[in-house]
């Protein structure tokens, strides 16, 4: 590893070296995964921009919505009285990444720029319809998450931009989250599938008014399961509705055999876990009522 | 290449040192300062051996650069103690047998002790969660466990008796 460290104090000056060094700078948050690839040397930066002193970044605001900044921690997530009800499942996915210390430093914000198809509160975000906002030479944009991810560790962000922070709606009244995550023991694990889930009930409580499902694991980026959605939209939640919206998302995701698991179980999985979460949300419904 | 003076407050003292801009704050303790009870491992924030507290969090310092440092307040296994005296979570280690090879120890202690800080009555469950970040090699895990959890019950004596 050699490179020059810069550490600007404001999100201006992050944006102008950003800008001014283009593709041989990268933004340096908890450095979980960037440190790592560096070793490695699997990206070798000539500028690395530790944003650690720069102010505003690590927000949690809520009003109408919610707005995290890119350097709020799994642990601040995981502590926040507001995640606490319904938006629940950010506190599952928060909870299950690696341990205290990888926790204590690692940021939303690099989780979603790292874009690995495995990670885990990424999903959670896509099922409650998140934007991501970008400060960069050509000012700011912000784009749906889902079209924010483009691949394997690809994002849409242009060289030198910086993902300043993501927003989502609260949920209205007859919402629940949840995530589920199977991976070969409890902690320090990669993701083998990961599911979340967002479900909102009709007034009557009987029908499915909205439902949002993303996978992880299974597909170059994380996914949503538009079939599976659509299945449960305007329907009943009875149990083998549940089922069949698990089976359809087992066929349009997209898995492969790796060092963790065979495509095959991954699907099964799938299958498994979309109609176990949909359950919980049913439950944490009722029991909110 | 270029170098950085830095100064960073480790147990209460404050270092000067000039370095790269890559060096670790694993590499600046362990070869620059002699501060070897941080150990040295995977180098990937995988096994927990280097664990430090920078402003009371615990945190792997094989992934923390050193001139990330500056400013804040680092403690590692050096700087528990007090005049030789242990703070009553490594005299839990020492009684209850936890310690084994003795490697992970003081990443365990500083990762349980910073858990302890935010939790004074933690659950047994909460215990293993807040130490999932650090392997020990030698499998000793129940006694180390059993030390956080003795800890855990002498520090909430001491408060309602005092």
């Amino acid at each position: 590893m050699s490179f020059e460290y810069h550490e600007p104090t404001s999100i201006a000056d992050a944006v102008a070296l950003g800008a001014r060094f283009g593709e041989a700078g990268r933004f340096l948050a908890g450095g979980t995964d960037l440190i790592i690839q560096m070793r490695r040397g699997r990206v070798a930066p000539r500028h690395v921009l530790s944003l650690h002193r720069v102010t505003g970044l690590d927000r949690i605001e809520v009003d109408g919505a919610v707005r995290l900044g890119a350097l709020v921690t799994h642990r601040a997530i995981e502590q926040c009285p507001h995640f606490q009800g319904p938006l629940g499942a950010l506190v599952e996915g928060a909870e299950v990444i690696g341990g205290h210390q990888i926790r204590n430093v690692a940021t939303v914000g690099g989780n979603i720029v790292n874009a690995s198809p495995a990670a885990d509160v990424v999903p959670v975000l896509l099922a409650l319809n998140a934007t991501v906002t970008c400060l960069g030479p050509d000012g700011e944009r912000t784009l749906p998450l889902g079209g924010f991810l483009s691949g394997p560790g690809q994002t849409a962000r242009r060289p030198g931009e910086l993902l300043t922070s993501i927003r989502f709606d609260r949920l209205p009244p007859r919402s629940a989250t949840a995530f589920l995550k199977a991976g070969r023991r409890k902690a320090m694990e990669i993701a083998v599938v990961c599911v979340a889930v967002r479900l909102t009930l009709d007034a009557a409580r009987e029908r499915c008014q909205e439902a949002r499902i993303a996978l992880g694991a299974v597909a170059p980026t994380t996914m949503r399961a538009g079939a599976a959605e659509r299945a449960l939209e305007g329907q009943p939640l009875t149990d083998e509705i549940l089922r069949r919206a698990g089976r359809l998302a087992a066929g349009e995701c997209a898995p492969i055999d790796d060092v963790r698991a065979s495509a095959r179980y991954r699907r099964l999985l799938v299958e498994t876990l979309v109609p176990r979460a949909l359950r919980r949300c049913l439950d944490r419904i009722g029991r909110a009522a | 290449m270029s170098r950085l003076a830095l100064s960073l407050r480790i147990n209460g003292v404050t270092h000067d040192v000039l370095t790269e801009p890559h060096r670790t704050l694993l590499d600046v303790l362990r070869d620059d300062l002699g501060l070897t009870g941080t150990k040295e491992n995977c180098l990937e924030a995988e096994c927990g051996v280097c664990t430090i507290l920078l402003d009371g969090r615990a945190v792997n310092s094989c992934i923390l650069l050193a001139a990330q440092c500056q400013g804040r307040e680092i403690v590692t296994i050096e700087g528990l103690a007090r005049a030789g005296v242990f703070v009553p979570l490594q005299q839990a280690f020492v009684d209850h047998g936890a310690v084994q090879c003795g490697y992970c120890i003081p990443g365990m202690i500083l990762a349980a002790q910073a858990y302890l800080d935010e939790c004074p009555e933690p659950t047994d469950d909460g215990i293993r969660e807040a130490l999932a970040g650090n392997l020990c090699r030698c499998t000793g895990y129940q006694k180390i466990t059993d030390a956080v959890t003795a800890a855990a019950r002498g520090l909430a004596r001491a408060r309602t008796t005092q």
